[in-house]
């Protein structure tokens, strides 16, 4: 069930070395050299200069309105991208937590049959596969002042509710966050339950008849056979919530002011009302820079627990 | 295993709950899109999770056929940004999976494109906007900002990771022998590619390349900023529908969102057994 990445399969060392094998990996070749490198190093100079498309010349004559590394200095300085950068730790901090306890609960409960699991089970992975600017649109009409939220709660009260959700500044943020845990609370689910029903039942049926509470169980037996599950679907989401974007936008467009501003919000902001370019382009290189350190990191200590896994 | 009764009980209660979150977003746009103006906003008891008086009238006004005295006509129907999305995320689709599966197969059996695993990983870890200048300046300096073969390219690259490692974990699960016999019988290796591997990996392919369409289909932000007019997708449209005179069109988006929601719930259940594989980079199988 658990696969690490596959190793090169023997005929690449048996096979006299194939041309066919170079050609057919050139196209993706090409690719990343046209959209990883070379805009990479176009980036790079676009964030020493002070070029936006208004500058009236071309991006090739940036080196004109060359000015070092302020868009860097700028960028440290800039309490509008440390506050959105704050804003995505809380909102990763929050949801990805709660989504992992939420889907590994319902994966546990799934690992038994019962009648209608079948249908429970993809009806539950439906926001999954919902588009999310669609998602988006959906809370967005849930949490109106005149929505059914505060429909519903005003009925459940008998007072005539009506919480500004998506405008007041404090709870924004916490709108934004429940249409993601809607979301992606399946995908969770999903990957957790691939992973439970991996461990050998006859273990944990050995167990109970032993004597072992459900936690020793879990603890003992079902943890370490899917904690490398659980550090992939834990990286996935952390990795997709530093980028939420869409959902968001459409909910709340990082307002009200910046109080759902996320790092996505703050660059296309930035890009396309105040047509900062070069900034952006310095900005998304330190971002860029600083993720790379992070997944070098956890590269580093990611195959000490893939072996506990095993 | 015996389960206890309260075990039971906890779990229909647990899973009904779970159910009843799930489908309250769905229920609501779903209902809101058939249903008249009158009904759009749901404050004193207006609270209906079904309409009162349904209507297809949604649907109608968002192609152009029918507008209300409350309503504008609209400036530009949802016909072509149905279109728009449709071709980009075809085509994106077709990119990402010629490439992609080609640079699968040269990496799993030929040990060739030794970078191409991890680099395309990298790809995925990146967010779109934080390297998303450069791509602009080069899309407007090549004439492909607001194109659908403009859009169809990046979304071609940024679902190329999923094609190629989903691809790879199905090579590599191939067994070898049957090229390796087919080989001996004297076809050259192109030939056991095109006549042998690839009509065995038709599901896989099939599976992939749903998966593929899924993911670009739900792109809003590329579209966002690669297109202005002539090519928006559907969520781009969707966004930037509003009328002068009712602000929000509830029930019209409503309804766009539902049309732009079906394709792909459908599609995910029908390729679930590879969800697992495809979402996790084939890190994990089931």
């Amino acid at each position: 069930m658990t696969h690490s990445s596959p190793q090169t399969s023997n005929a690449a060392k048996d096979a006299p070395k194939s041309r066919l094998g170079l050609w057919l990996t050139l196209p993706a070749q090409l690719l990343i050299l046209f959209v990883a490198v070379f805009p990479l190093l176009m980036q790079l100079y676009l964030s020493f200069s002070d070029w936006t498309p208004l500058a009236g010349r071309s991006w090739t004559r940036a080196h004109e309105l060359w000015i070092g590394f302020w868009n860097y200095s700028d960028l440290f300085a800039d309490p509008r991208f440390w506050g959105a950068l704050w804003r995505t730790m809380i909102v990763i901090g929050i949801a990805v937590p709660v989504e992992f306890l939420l889907g590994l609960g319902l994966a546990t409960l799934f690992m038994q049959d019962f009648r209608g699991k079948k249908v429970l089970y993809s009806t539950l992975l439906v926001p999954m596969m919902i588009v999310p600017a669609v998602a988006g649109y959906m809370f967005f009409l849930l949490f109106q002042s005149d929505g059914p939220i505060n429909g519903l709660l005003s009925a459940l009260t008998g007072l005539d509710v009506s919480i500004r959700w998506l405008t007041d500044p404090d709870l924004a943020i916490f709108a934004v966050m429940i249409a993601d845990i809607w979301q992606w609370t399946p995908l969770m689910f999903l990957i957790l339950l691939a992973g439970l029903l991996g461990v050998p039942r006859e273990q944990l049926t050995a167990a109970t008849l032993l004597g072992a509470s459900p936690w020793q169980r879990f603890r003992t037996i079902v943890l370490p056979k899917i904690k490398v599950i659980i550090v992939i679907a834990l990286a996935i989401r952390v990795i997709e919530v530093f980028k939420i974007f869409d959902t968001l936008f459409i909910m709340t467009a990082g307002g009200p002011g910046t109080a759902t501003e996320t790092i996505s919000v703050f660059f296309y902001k930035i890009m396309t009302l105040e047509l900062a370019w070069s900034y952006v382009a310095a900005a998304g290189l330190v971002i860029l820079i600083a993720l790379s350190i992070l997944a070098v990191a956890a590269m580093y200590f990611l195959p000490k627990s893939k072996e506990a896994g095993k | 295993m015996q389960l206890s009764l309260s075990f039971r009980v906890f779990r229909f209660l647990a899973i009904g709950l779970a159910l009843v979150f799930t489908l309250i977003p769905v229920l609501w746009m779903m209902s809101m899109a058939f249903k008249p103006i009158p009904e759009w906003s749901a404050s004193g008891d207006n609270l209906t999770w079904w309409p009162k008086d349904p209507t297809l009238d949604n649907f109608r006004y968002i192609f152009g056929a029918s507008s209300s005295e409350l309503l504008s006509t609209l400036e530009r129907t949802a016909g072509r940004p149905i279109l728009a999305s449709l071709l980009a995320a075809t085509i994106g689709t077709l990119i990402a999976m010629v490439v992609g599966s080609s640079a699968a197969y040269g990496v799993s059996r030929y040990g060739s494109g030794k970078n191409l695993p991890l680099a395309l990983i990298q790809l995925r870890l990146f967010p779109p906007l934080a390297v998303m200048i450069p791509v602009m300046v080069m899309w407007t300096f090549l004439g492909l900002t607001d194109t659908w073969y403009g859009l169809s390219l990046v979304y071609g690259i940024v679902t190329l990771p999923f094609a190629f490692w989903l691809m790879k974990t199905y090579f590599d699960d191939m067994p070898i022998e049957i090229e390796e016999a087919a080989l001996v019988e004297g076809c050259s290796r192109f030939r056991v590619l095109t006549r042998v591997t690839l009509p065995m990996m038709r599901g896989p392919l099939a599976s992939s390349a749903l998966l593929v369409f899924i993911l670009n289909w739900s792109d809003y932000l590329i579209a966002l900023m690669l297109t202005t007019r002539d090519w928006v997708t559907i969520p781009v449209y969707m966004a930037s529908l509003s009328s002068s005179m009712t602000g929000q069109l509830y029930g019209a988006k409503a309804a766009l969102g539902l049309i732009a929601a079906v394709p792909p719930v459908i599609m995910g259940i029908l390729i679930q057994k590879h969800l697992v594989r495809g979402l996790t980079f084939g890190a994990l199988k089931q």
